[in-house]
């Protein structure tokens, strides 16, 4: 059996490997929305006392100040010594957790790149201040943070490669199960690999492109 | 406080970093009186308007809406009852010029959709944009956002509108269609505080005009008395420097 009849034969695999990728990917990405939406609120319109934001302060430098494979390790061996964890648990939770640092400054650069007349004048108009971040802040923030948010999206799917480091049987490693079983074509197998993150990643681009442009209020430069 | 007074303010002060921007004012407006605010740069007439509805808080002094007193725990709601027009529009964005007029008519004052809308509509026909309506304020010129933001200040029915300069940001061939919408405002009876450097504006609408210098007002009259028999030496040279590059 030559390495195309194998790559043919064990391509389901190599779709089960996507298919855990593209779950890991979601998962990460959609703790790091939440918790970095919070962030970014508590960070621009939260009480200023130095006990609450200087925590947030040092979660998010620390999140982003250390390698990925780092926290794998820490999150997937330090905290399985404590609490039964899996290798996917573990990896959804260090790279949502970093994620979160990644977009709650993706998010608060677009909150503060709307103009201070924006929240005053709909102050001036009588909206409390949660309206006036729902109605009027919120949704010109969202338009300013689809493109730095699809960079963090792009660097994500790569990212989910690395859960493979723990043992997470997702894309990268069920490649390197099919390279182990026929004893080399690793430029042939990996290319196939490649192809497939290759494609999920313009894809997903090109659909937050697509989100962007129906989002973008005319006469408007961007 | 003074009888039907609309908004009487009284004794505002406000310092920033020890230097003391308005060192005491009071004033107050009648139903349907213009009153407009002038003086040099730095004379606080801004930093007035804005501690009318707390977009500044002042240090000192009260500020009564209707006989209410302006205060932070009422303050969206006074807020909801005082129009503002700032300098540089500040129209929201994303929205058109129709969601402009009507988001804080149902947002904030709770009216229905379709209220709000006929609401809007007729607010931006008087100030002539009635075919507007669909357009976002970046396809607009300066003017035109201009008197959408007057339109959104009017659609919330307040008891007192407040201009910050509406034309200052406005190129000078754009100032005419803004300066015509407050006139028509005034001379239709709406009650307004406004800061302007428009001294046609301030002569042919004001009831009266109120002149400013550092933190005090100098003096105040009747357009004719400021602009024809100013008792006051400061009064006289910032109108003449006025005159002459005005």
């Amino acid at each position: 059996m030559d390495i195309y009849d194998v790559l043919l034969r064990d391509f389901p695999f190599l779709l089960k490997g996507l298919g855990v990728a593209i779950v890991l990917l979601a998962a990460l990405l959609l703790i790091g929305f939440v918790i970095g939406m919070a962030i970014c609120l508590i960070q621009l319109y939260g009480p200023k006392s130095r006990l609450l934001q200087w925590p947030l302060k040092l979660y998010e430098r620390v999140f982003r100040g250390v390698p990925i494979i780092i926290m794998l390790f820490i999150f997937f061996y330090g905290i399985s010594g404590v609490f039964d964890i899996s290798a996917f648990g573990a990896a959804i939770l260090a790279m949502g957790l970093r994620s979160a640092a990644y977009q709650s400054q993706i998010f608060r650069s677009a909150f503060q790149s709307v103009p201070s007349g924006q929240m005053m004048a709909a102050r001036a108009m009588g909206m409390s201040k949660i309206k006036a971040i729902r109605h009027i802040i919120f949704p010109q923030a969202a338009r300013h943070a689809i493109g730095p948010w699809t960079n963090e999206f792009s660097s994500e799917i790569k990212e989910t490669s690395l859960a493979y480091v723990i043992g997470v049987v997702e894309l990268t490693r069920q490649a390197h199960y099919i390279i182990t079983s026929t004893q080399g074509n690793v430029l042939t197998v990996f290319a196939v690999v490649a192809l497939m993150y290759f494609v999920l990643n313009r894809t997903g681009n090109s659909l937050l492109y697509a989100f962007e442009r129906k989002l973008a209020v005319p006469g408007f430069e961007k | 406080m003074a009888d039907n007074l609309i908004l009487d303010v009284q004794d505002v002060k406000k310092a920033y970093d020890g230097l003391q921007v308005l060192k005491g004012i009071g004033f107050g407006l009648r139903k349907g009186e213009t009153k407009v605010l002038i003086g040099p740069s730095g004379s606080g007439k801004s930093t007035l308007l804005r501690c009318i509805n707390y977009l500044t808080v002042p240090d000192a002094g009260r500020i009564y809406l209707n006989g209410e007193e302006v205060l932070d725990k009422n303050i969206d709601n006074m807020r909801a009852r005082m129009g503002f027009v700032f300098q540089d529009f500040n129209l929201f964005t994303h929205l058109t010029v129709l969601d402009n007029v009507r988001i804080c008519q149902i947002k904030v004052s709770g009216v229905d959709k379709d209220t709000a809308t006929q609401r809007a509509l007729r607010e931006l026909e008087r100030v002539g944009l009635g075919d507007k309506a669909a357009a976002y304020p970046a396809e607009l010129s300066g003017g035109q956002q201009q008197r959408v933001s007057i339109a959104r200040a009017l659609a919330m029915d307040p008891d007192v509108l407040l201009f910050d300069e509406p034309t200052s940001a406005l190129d000078p061939e754009l100032t005419g269609e803004v300066v015509r919408v407050m006139q028509q405002l005034a001379a239709e009876g709406m009650t307004m505080v406004v800061v302007t450097h428009e001294m046609s504006f301030a002569r042919q609408a004001a009831d009266e005009i109120i002149f400013m210098e550092k933190g005090h007002i100098v003096e105040q009259g009747t357009p004719d008395i400021l602009f024809n028999s100013a008792a006051n030496e400061r009064t006289k040279a910032f109108l003449n420097v006025i005159a002459e590059h005005g």
